[in-house]
């Protein structure tokens, strides 16, 4: 067995398949929970595993290995200064994840990781092997992956992906961890047929034709990357903005955070680690009461320079956004990134020579 | 001085030591390494420097830093917040920050003794280039407490003085009682290798010397623009107007350098709060050329 074969988990094995992995590792998986909504958690048995799913509002690969609220060490003070590393960081496996989440996990592995390397994030990462799942139909209208080259199916960048090809899932090995995780369960697994793969392109090619959201997502990197995109449009855009931050919560792909020491009684703090978002005014305020981005053109705009600019696609090996329609579900004011791609294309036919210097590569 | 005219483009220069880069002593990037506090130097109403020693010789020894560097300073139970190092980065038993009272962990930092602990991350960010302008003539302009972070770039050209040409220091503050530095303003201004121009935005009873912005003492100035550097730091519309002045006067961009702040929190390039444009300041900065900024539109806001 070797990265990159493909093979057939017929769906007859998969509790087995399944209930064997969970001796190694804990599953993470949607789920059902109380009220109903099908949700990724903790599943304690490969039976609980809900196949059938959309997509979850919540980013599993964020919320597994870049979570929410983090400790990051405890320590007290007065007579000896003790430190504590408190990072949890336990061998799991997230089955089911989407390709636009995998796509945005791997974005955020390079971040973290390079070129310095952040200890929780790492540890995590080494302990994750994703079993992504390909979308035969986009699960949302608000999906848009496949301008983004980040689904609904991967050519690499998975561990393990699976392929629902109706009685048995097609089952790739994308890379060592997701091989790691294959041993041991080779009995559960078959040889793939010629007639598998063609069953896949069939769907894959069909899973293309349901996209009903577009972001024709090119232009507007060339307005953006060139600052070109007038301050006006910007404020204009901004002045919906609730500053509630669900852009950038829901976003598989942002990364800020903030630090707060947490107090725990008896001189013992926790020093913790929560998520931030650009979005928010005191973000950039200093304590002296300054704030280089005060307006909420400024904040908006910095947004999608993150996400869509040259100057990050060149850092980060491709743009801040895999298409994964959470900030179109969320944004109650249509400040996702297909509608302001949109409004800034529209806005910028009345700005055909660009107002301000290019910066300097694009000379 | 020197008749040799420098044709390298300068930045901000690269530090020999970076926390996170060229080793975590504490083996946890975002753990700090203890420190005590030595002596507290009250400079204006509002302005403490305070004189740190690491407590592990171990810490000691691996921390050696350049002039514009900074740390992340721990106030235990209060939080933590970026402090440039003030002092010489030749002396290696101490080093000293200067914090202004403003926010909530300088004020838990204000009331702490000489003997309390804090804790230390660093050295982070880039330094100025004091390597690449050797041979040319100086000039520092600051405002307020932006003294504080070209301090020790003051101390080693002192230190080194015959490896730099001409060296003026334009300091402006904006009452006499807020100026930084007294004990060392009166010893430079007795130097003949050193020339220094004070002013104060509104002066009182006993003041003497200059009133006006400090880009008003440009005019005293002699310099030849093509053979100097300007290094800058002070609040963001001093930098503004020194830097166009400055320009004006014939500096070429890439001349003018410059030391940004912004509210800061990890200092190693991942909670994603100093990001101008899609440079980090705490990893790539914090020093720049006017040259650099050009590059990062955000940066004239």
């Amino acid at each position: 067995m070797n990265v990159g074969d493909k093979l057939i988990l017929n769906k007859s094995n998969v509790s087995k398949f399944f209930s064997s992995l969970r001796e190694e590792m804990r599953l993470v998986a949607p789920k059902r929970r109380f009220a109903g909504d099908v949700i990724c958690d903790v599943v304690d048995s490969p039976e609980e595993i809900v196949w059938e799913y959309g997509h979850d509002i919540y980013p599993p690969g964020k919320r597994y290995l870049f979570p929410h609220y983090e400790d990051m060490f405890t320590y007290r003070f007065g007579e000896q200064v003790g430190m504590e590393i408190a990072a949890d960081s336990p061998k799991q496996a997230i089955i089911g994840i989407r390709s636009c989440d995998v796509t945005a996990v791997r974005f955020q592995e390079r971040f973290f990781t390079s070129p310095i390397v952040d200890p929780f994030y790492a540890e995590r990462s080494r302990n994750t092997v994703l079993f992504s799942l390909v979308c035969n139909r986009p699960p949302k209208k608000e999906c848009f992956c496949i301008c983004c080259d980040a689904g609904p199916y991967l050519e690499s960048g998975f561990d393990v992906q699976l392929t629902d090809l109706g009685d048995r899932f097609l089952y790739e090995i994308g890379s060592e961890k997701g091989l790691e995780a294959t041993k041991n369960r080779e009995e559960y697994l078959e040889p793939c047929s010629d007639d598998d793969i063609a069953e896949r392109k069939r769907i894959e090619l069909e899973a293309d034709s349901f996209f009903q959201t577009a972001s024709y997502i090119a232009k507007a990197i060339i307005y953006i990357t060139g600052d070109e995109v007038p301050d006006e449009v910007w404020e204009e855009l901004g002045s919906t903005c609730f500053r509630c931050a669900a852009c950038t919560n829901l976003c598989p792909i942002c990364t800020c955070y903030t630090v707060d020491d947490v107090p725990q009684g008896n001189e013992l703090f926790t020093r913790c680690r929560s998520w931030d978002s650009c979005q928010y005014a005191g973000f950039t305020r200093e304590a002296s009461g300054h704030n280089p981005r005060s307006t909420f053109g400024s904040r908006v705009k910095r947004r999608f320079y993150h996400k869509a600019s040259f100057q990050y696609i060149m850092r980060d090996g491709r743009h801040g956004c895999v298409g994964c329609g959470r900030c179109v579900s969320a944004c109650l004011t249509k400040l996702d990134l297909p509608s302001v791609v949109k409004r800034i294309r529209r806005a910028m036919h009345d700005y055909i020579e660009p107002k301000s210097k290019p910066t300097a590569f694009l000379q | 001085m020197s008749t040799e005219v420098k044709t390298k483009m300068l930045t901000g220069a690269k530090p020999r030591n970076m926390w996170g880069v060229t080793g975590v002593p504490t083996g946890n990037l975002y753990v700090p390494m203890p420190a005590v506090i030595e002596k507290i130097i009250v400079e204006t109403p509002d302005t403490k420097t305070f004189r740190l020693k690491l407590e592990d010789p171990k810490h000691a020894e691996w921390f050696t830093w350049e002039p514009g560097q900074f740390v992340e300073l721990s106030v235990f139970g209060a939080g933590e917040a970026p402090i440039g190092f003030a002092s010489s980065p030749l002396e290696r038993s101490f080093f000293e920050l200067t914090i202004v009272n403003r926010g909530k962990v300088t004020g838990v930092m204000h009331e702490l003794k000489e003997g309390d602990r804090v804790g230390i991350r660093g050295p982070l960010g880039n330094c100025w280039p004091l390597e690449d302008i050797k041979g040319m003539d100086i000039l520092i302009i600051s405002g307020g407490c932006g003294l504080a972070p070209l301090r020790p770039a003051i101390l080693y050209i002192l230190a080194k003085r015959s490896d730099y040409g001409e060296f003026w220091l334009l300091y402006g503050a904006r009452t006499p009682a807020d100026i930084n530095y007294k004990y060392d303003l009166v010893e430079w201004e007795k130097r003949d290798d050193f020339h220094v121009l004070q002013t104060v935005d509104v002066g009182d009873d006993s003041w003497t010397g200059n009133v006006g912005v400090v880009t008003t003492l440009l005019d005293q100035v002699k310099l030849d623009a093509a053979n100097s550097v300007a290094l800058t730091c002070g609040p963001p519309i001093m930098i503004k107007f020194a830097t166009l002045a400055l320009v004006k006067m014939g500096f070429s961009e890439d001349r003018v350098i410059t030391s940004l702040e912004r509210y800061m929190k990890c200092g190693v390039g991942k909670c994603g709060h100093c990001c101008v444009n899609h440079v980090y300041l705490c990893t790539e900065g914090p020093v720049f050329s006017y040259a650099q900024l050009q590059e990062l539109p955000e940066t004239r806001a």
